[in-house]
Parts: structure tokens; sequence; C-alpha cells
């Protein structure tokens, strides 16, 4: 009877009705923007080590596309790049490999009938300081329709746009950090002014600000740490929905929105962190507003 | 506190609402340790207010008030807090916390003080089975009558022992009989060492008790009338 209550009536109060909605929603979205953050990053870092240190010879096909003459202009790119300084292997993709990564785009029909480039997978030392112009330079003087592509361009490109993504998530995580803040204070001053009288009483019965903010912040807490729940739940079935609709659509073809195991670990911090938001927010805008008191 | 300081001091104090006129002017009087006086004059003349100061719920617009031999002018706001657990109040208009039960209200002073729950229950259990509330332990403020709310006011204000207790009309809406009672138990208490201050309307009891007063009328401390101590 003593322990279980709380001297202000705050579980009545109608801000304590919706704040838990308005946490939900906010703790859902955030786990959304921030799961969003966590696949753009290691998309950037797949991309990264995956195109770090090689290189992609790509030699188009002749007119007549004698397989003799392909064959001739490979084995001459190999040689070539065999002997340059730095180049540490140099294969050219089967015809079959070719035809696989692009089949997501062209179809199976289609690739069987098209004339295919050749291509050559090339590793370097990434501590060589290869010169990669004149490499390029070199190849398409020696062997007719070689050009060489380092990735540079669209991996900059590609890593740009993965962290504008991190940025734009990081930035929607501070919006509604700042939001359960503005939402926790607005239902805090309601509170106090629904419970002033109250408030006034327990003051002049020698109760501290800290005692009386106590109450305000292990009822925010409570109510943040409901909704937040709840919200994280429902942004966890989000992202397992969305992950099993993106495998089962896209194939190879749509990047992996898969999370790995660590970072399915760090989403919970969300819910607590919107919690631990609420409930100093809380407690610092009680202390502010007694200190103005006798 | 040196035991000859008194527990109240008020020198010159003027007190107004806002940028209203002054409600009280020019009081000053001091309550020696251990005394029990009683505050008089007709409603209007200031009798809350000069309370409100002393219970600290608000500040002089002048003069000088001292309570436990601290200036409150000079005293940090998070000190006050300490001295407003040494003093009982029982208001005019009872303010109960009507969520919480009648142990509960009793309670709170104890529970602002760090008291453990186990130790409380049993003495506010005591205390109001002794204003003839132990049938109605968990009952709440709006479901007691205006007798009762008083007697859990009172509660509230004695449980944890005050060294200064003021009281506001404590007998207002009780029987004389309750009164007379509630009256011993002041006086128990002042025995005990707490310093008691009830304004009342009531010249029966006064005259009864027979303690000093201080009579205030107009805003003005015009009278007092010494019994049994001198009031400085």
């Amino acid at each position: 009877m003593l322990g279980a209550r709380s001297d202000l009536p705050l579980e009545q109060d109608e801000s304590s009705r919706f704040i838990p909605y308005i946490i939900a929603l906010m703790v859902y979205l955030a786990t959304l923007a921030l799961a969003g953050a966590l696949v753009a990053d290691s998309a950037v870092e797949r991309w990264s080590r995956g195109l770090s240190g090689s290189l992609t010879v790509q030699i188009t096909p002749g007119r007549d596309a004698d397989p003799a003459e392909r064959k001739s202009r490979i084995e001459n790119a190999i040689a070539l790049l065999d002997q340059t300084p730095g180049v540490t292997h140099a294969e050219a993709l089967s015809d079959e490999r070719i035809a696989a990564l692009l089949e997501p785009w062209l179809g199976e029909a289609a690739t069987s009938d098209l004339p295919l480039p050749a291509i050559i997978d090339v590793h370097v030392d990434p501590a060589a300081r290869l010169d990669i112009q004149a490499l390029s330079r070199h190849l398409a003087d020696a062997v007719p329709g070689a050009t060489l592509d380092d990735h540079q361009r669209w991996l900059r490109q590609l890593i740009g746009y993965g962290h504008s993504v991190e940025f734009i998530a990081a930035l929607i995580l501070a919006f509604i950090a700042l939001a359960a803040g503005i939402a926790t204070v607005f239902g805090t001053r309601t509170a106090l002014a629904i419970h002033r009288n109250v408030i006034e009483v327990m003051h002049l019965i020698g109760a501290t600000d800290t005692y009386v903010a106590r109450q305000f912040q292990v009822h925010a807490l409570g109510i943040a740490l409901r909704g937040g729940t709840v919200g994280f739940l429902v942004a966890v079935l989000t992202l397992i929905i969305v992950e099993y609709l993106t495998e089962a659509a896209g194939g190879g073809l749509l990047p992996s929105l898969a999370l790995a195991p660590w970072q399915w670990a760090v989403l919970p911090v969300l819910p607590v962190a919107t919690a631990a938001i609420a409930m100093m927010t809380a407690r610092t805008t009680v202390v502010r507003t007694l200190a103005r008191m006798v | 506190m040196d035991q000859r300081e008194p527990v109240v001091r008020f020198e010159n104090v003027g007190m107004r609402y806002g940028m209203g006129p002054e409600v009280l002017r020019d009081i000053t009087f001091s309550l020696p340790t251990g005394s029990f006086h009683f505050l008089t004059g007709p409603s209007g003349a200031g009798k809350s207010s000069l309370l409100k100061l002393m219970y600290l719920a608000h500040r002089p617009s002048r003069g000088l008030i001292s309570l436990f031999g601290h200036d409150m002018a000079m005293t940090d706001r998070r000190d006050m807090p300490a001295l407003r657990r040494r003093i009982g109040v029982v208001f005019q208009d009872f303010r109960l916390i009507d969520h919480l039960s009648a142990l509960d209200n009793v309670a709170l002073p104890l529970r602002v003080s760090g008291a453990k729950d186990e130790q409380i229950r049993e003495h506010v259990a005591e205390l109001l089975a002794w204003v003839g509330l132990a049938e109605h332990l968990d009952a709440t403020p709006p479901t007691l009558s205006g007798g009762q709310q008083q007697r859990v006011a009172i509660a509230r204000a004695v449980i944890n022992r005050p060294s200064l207790l003021l009281a506001d009309e404590p007998t207002g809406n009780v029987d004389n009989e309750l009164g007379v009672r509630l009256l011993y138990l002041f006086e128990e208490l002042n025995r005990l060492g707490t310093t008691v201050l009830v304004a009342s309307h009531n010249e029966g009891l006064v005259k009864r008790f027979n303690h000093p007063q201080l009579h205030l009328e107009n805003g003005a401390l015009r009278r007092v009338l010494s019994v049994r101590r001198t009031v400085a």
C-alpha cells in the first residue's frame, strides 16, 4: 500500500496517455533510420573492400566475333598485365561467369545470343604505386578494344551515396531525439501545471526538488520504456519483413538489406536511449520549474 | 541552534501580494523556543498571511525574518527543505492530497524525509488511531467529513515531531470536545519541546488554554497579551 504508489497521480494524466504513442512512433522511425544507416555502412565497407586492389580489363568483341582472335587478344592482355610491376594476378572470366553476372539485368535468353565482351579480373598490390593511366594507354595500344577500369569513379560515387544515407539517418535520429525531448518537456510541464497544488504541499512539508523530480523522471522513464519497446518491436518486425521481401524479389539484383548479428544487437540501444532522454528531460524540466518557487 | 535564540523572530516585517497593498505592516515579535501562543484577530486581519511567512510559502516585502536562527533573506534555497521539515503546518483548507489515503497523506512528511515504509506505517497508524481515524486509514480525503479531514491534516503536521507547529484554525471543523483533545495534543507536543502557534477564532478554547496571544488587526500586530510567558 505504501511503497506501490507515487505521491503524484501522474499515471492518470492525459499527457501520460498520448506520450507513449508518440514515443513508440519515434522509436519505430529511429530504429528504421538506424538500420538504414547500418546497412549503408556495411554496403560501403563491402564495396570498398571488394574493389580496392582490383582492376577490370574489358575487351570489346570484334565485328566478326572471331573466337580465335578474341582468345588471342585476351592472352596478349594477360601477358602484358603479368609483366607489369605491381600486378599480382590477372585472370579472364569464363563466358559462363560473365553470362551469370549479366543475367539479372538481361535475362538468360539474351545473354546466350549476345556477343559478350571479355572480362579480365586483375589483382594489384595495394602498396605498389601503379600508374593506372599509363597502364590503360599501354593496354589500349597493345590490345585493340581493351579498356581498363579501376572502379574509382564508380566507387567514389557509391561511397559518397552511402555516406549521404548515413548522414541523413544520423540527422533523422537527431531530430527524433529532439522530438522526444520536446514531447517530454511539454508533457512534464502539463503535469506540473495539473499537479501544482500537490507539488506545493509536498514542497511546504519539506520535499526537495530532487524528490519531486524523481517522481516525474521515474514516470517518464516508465512511459518511454513502454512506448519505446512497442515501437522497437514493430520496427524489428518491419525490418524482418523488408529483408524477406528483398531476398524474395531481388535475388542478386538488389543490394542485401540484411543486418549482421552485431547490428541487430545495436538496435535495442534506441528505446533505452530514448527512455534515458525522456527521463533526463523530465528531471531537468521539473528542477528548473521548481527553482522558480519560493 | 542556541537555546536562547527564538525559534521565530520578525523585525519590521511587511508583506504584500504582488503589487497590492501591504497586508502585514511592521510586524515585530519573536517566539521563544518551547513557547505556546495563540494568534488571534478578526477575519482578514492577516493571520494566514503571517503564517505563510512563517512556513516559508511567501517572502516578505521588507523586514527581517529569522527561523531557527537562520536569516531567511540570507538562506540558500537548497537549505529550505531542511528548515521546512522542522515546521509542522495545519493549513486552514487542510491541503490534503486527494488521491492518497489518510495513511499516505500523514506519511508524506516522513517519506520526504527518507523514512522507511516499515517504520512509517506503524507510527502513522498509531497517530491516526489517536485522532479517532483508526477505521479510516485507507480512506481518501474526498470520502472523509470535514472534521475527519482536519484530523488527518493535524496528524500530518505533527507526525514527525516538528520543532515549530503552526496551525491555522485547527479546530474550525471539529466539535468542542475534539477541539479540546487536539489542543491537548498540541500541548503535549509543546511539553516535548515543540514551539506552537495556533491561529484561532475560538475564544472559548483560547481562554480555556490560557496561552499568550499575538493579536492582529488590519495587518498590524496590535496587542501582545502575555499570560504565562512574555513575548519579546
